[in-house]
């Protein structure tokens, strides 16, 4: 530390250069991380706060809601197999909604509508309003980011290309669902929307998209055995089923990773070549005696307080960025995310000094001697 | 036994097919309180010399004493161990850390210890006073004159208190009015601390100060005859 700091205070503009760039990449890494966070829960929020560990489609939909068509006379039968807790359906589809009597195309709506049993654990609490009741078809609790489209409750709302109509009735929060804001509705209403066409359900009796399953033993396998035409996958997996999911987190994982490893180039070759540089000023201080833990320290410690240092920076920035970024976009910072993405920037800076330190390890104090510089 | 001694040190260089010997049988004891100087053409060896005496590099053959230890029986970490504690260097200019004021360029090596104290920066501030840099403590390396960095650099070599004080060419860029006043400092802190010292130079002028001379022709040692001047 001694050695780090006296050379950090003298070689100011050197090092805040560096710190300017560690600043301004750990920056980018916070607010992908966080535009990655917000789109996946735009994609999947829905998904990926529900209470369930398992998934069952229909044979053959591979993992997804839209190709999948099963019956919810099966619940029962699932909820009857070993280790299993509980089980609920679900169905999706998207829609256009619009206010009812108001007839400009700018009021139209994009949501997904999510077929659920009211009171199932599939049931999200309302944060306003009261939840969906049994019976009360033309009810539905909605995301409050509709709240921005003007939406209250007590709105009846239409819905394009179908003849019914639905009642907000409460709000609920971070509910979307393939990138549209979420509209929950009871299934028996989801139904007559969604298969309105006659024959559209195939002949399948109740049918729903898909049923989550609750009980952390379950195997799947043996559910698939159980039961005749039904797959079962893991949460995850189903979420990465999600049309867009996986390409979406892919590039922005994609991206997280380029910039990490951009962060390891830029401080190895950085503190590489200074240590180059410095190498006959080592030689010197080895020669009187300090020994290479000494002199690695000092390195690894300058790293380390100038990664901490523009780390903290770029959380800065990045809250600060977060604060005048419209509400529309998709971003949503997770302090817990952003601290281990910190983290994992700190390590990649410190395991890039010790390129430095082994450089430092070869140094022959010998050099020292017999010299003019 | 306290001191530095040579028991028939070798060192030979590998050059193709052939050695090359650097130093050939050299045998000396310097005790604590002497100030001896070598001298030679270039390429005799001294620097060879020099490097073994302190502990940078392992001779060939024979075997070297610091403070009774035998160098050839200590691992690298050891060795700067006994670098830090028993030998103090002063190199020829610009060995100072460029980033470190002159009393930092003195704690830096307390710190390679441990931890610095109060008695530590007392100290160094002394040794500083002794050579004349006590109104320059927070001067950095490029605000002083050539002499001043030289100043510290013997300034530094004495903060551990060590055994022995080694001087490769301590005075090469400095003006003749300089270096005398470099070697006498050298000298002094030699003698009032009970040091064992040598000392590389090409300036004849200079032995006045030391104890004994000796040659160094071809990677042999000898004590010169002509003893100088006993020093004022
Ligand atoms: N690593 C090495 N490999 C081969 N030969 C070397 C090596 N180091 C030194 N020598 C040779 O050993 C001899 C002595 O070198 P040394 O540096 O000790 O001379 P010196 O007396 O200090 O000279 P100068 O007064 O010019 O500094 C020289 O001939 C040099 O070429
Ligand atoms: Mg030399």
């Amino acid at each position: 530390m001694f050695l780090a700091l006296k050379e950090l205070k003298h070689a100011k503009l050197r090092f805040f250069m560096i710190g300017m760039i560690l600043v301004l990449i750990s920056w980018l890494v916070f607010i992908l991380s966080g535009l990655g966070n917000g789109l996946s829960s735009l994609s999947a929020s829905s998904f990926k706060k529900m209470d369930a560990e398992f998934v069952v489609f229909e044979e053959g939909s591979r993992h997804s809601m839209l190709r999948s068509v099963i019956s919810d006379d099966m619940t029962k039968d699932l909820k009857a197999l070993p280790n299993v807790e509980d089980a609920a359906p679900m169905g999706y589809r998207s829609a256009v909604v619009l206010k009812e009597n108001v007839t400009s195309d700018d009021e139209k709506i994009d949501v997904s509508l999510l077929g659920i049993h009211p009171g199932s654990f599939l049931e999200p609490e309302v944060i306003e309003g009261h939840s969906l009741e049994k019976g009360k078809n033309t009810e539905v609790i909605v995301n409050d980011s509709l709240k921005n489209q003007g939406i209250h409750i007590g709105d009846t709302l239409e819905i394009e290309g179908s003849t019914e109509v639905i009642t907000v009735v409460g709000f609920v929060k971070n509910e979307s669902f393939n990138h549209l804001p979420a509209i929950l509705m009871t299934m028996d209403h989801w139904r007559t929307i969604h298969f309105a066409a006659p024959g559209s359900d195939m002949g399948i009796n109740n049918p729903v998209n898909a049923i989550m399953l609750q009980g952390k033993q379950i195997n799947p396998d043996e559910v698939n055995q159980a039961i005749e035409g039904i797959e079962t996958t893991t949460k995850k997996e189903a979420i990465n089923g999600i049309p867009g999911y996986t390409a979406e987190n892919g590039t922005i994982m994609m991206m997280l990773a380029f910039l990490m490893a951009i962060s390891a180039v830029v401080i190895t070759v950085f503190f590489y070549v200074l240590t180059l540089q410095k190498s006959n000023q080592f030689g010197i201080m080895k020669a009187i005696g300090a020994s290479n833990a000494f002199l690695g320290r000092a390195v690894v410690s300058q790293v380390f307080l100038l990664a901490v240092v523009s780390i903290g920076f770029g959380i800065l920035l990045t809250y600060g960025t977060a604060a005048i970024l419209p509400d529309e976009m998709p971003f949503a910072l997770d302090l817990k995310l952003v601290f281990s993405y910190a983290i994992v920037l700190l390590i990649v800076s410190v395991l890039s000094s010790l390129f430095s330190v082994r450089k430092i390890t070869k140094i022959d104090p010998l050099q020292a001697i017999g010299r003019i510089e | 036994m306290q001191g530095i001694q040579f028991k028939n040190v070798s060192k030979f260089y590998e050059e193709g097919d052939s050695e090359f010997t650097a130093l050939n049988n050299v045998s000396i004891s310097v005790n604590p309180g002497e100030f001896v100087a070598v001298v030679g053409p270039s390429g005799s060896g001294k620097s060879t010399f020099l490097s073994i005496a302190g502990a940078l590099l392992q001779p060939s053959k024979g075997n070297v004493m610091i403070n009774g230890t035998n160098l050839k029986d200590l691992k690298s970490i050891e060795l700067a161990k006994l670098r830090l504690e028993e030998i103090g260097f002063i190199l020829q200019t610009s060995n100072l850390v460029p980033y470190l004021h002159v009393l930092d360029q003195l704690l830096v090596v307390k710190k390679m210890k441990g931890s610095i104290t109060a008695e530590d920066k007392r100290y160094a501030k002394e040794l500083l006073e002794e050579v004349g840099l006590g109104n320059k403590v927070k001067k950095y390396p490029d605000q002083l004159s050539g002499g001043e960095r030289q100043r510290t650099a013997i300034a530094r070599a004495f903060i551990n208190d060590p055994n022995i004080i080694l001087a490769d060419e301590p005075t090469a860029s400095l003006d003749s009015q300089r270096a005398f006043e470099i070697v006498e400092l050298i000298s002094k802190g030699v003698k009032s601390r009970n040091k064992a010292a040598i000392m590389v130079t090409h300036d004849e002028r200079l032995l006045t100060y030391c104890d004994k001379v000796y040659q160094m022709l071809d990677g042999n040692l000898e004590l010169m005859k002509k003893q100088p001047l006993t020093n004022h």
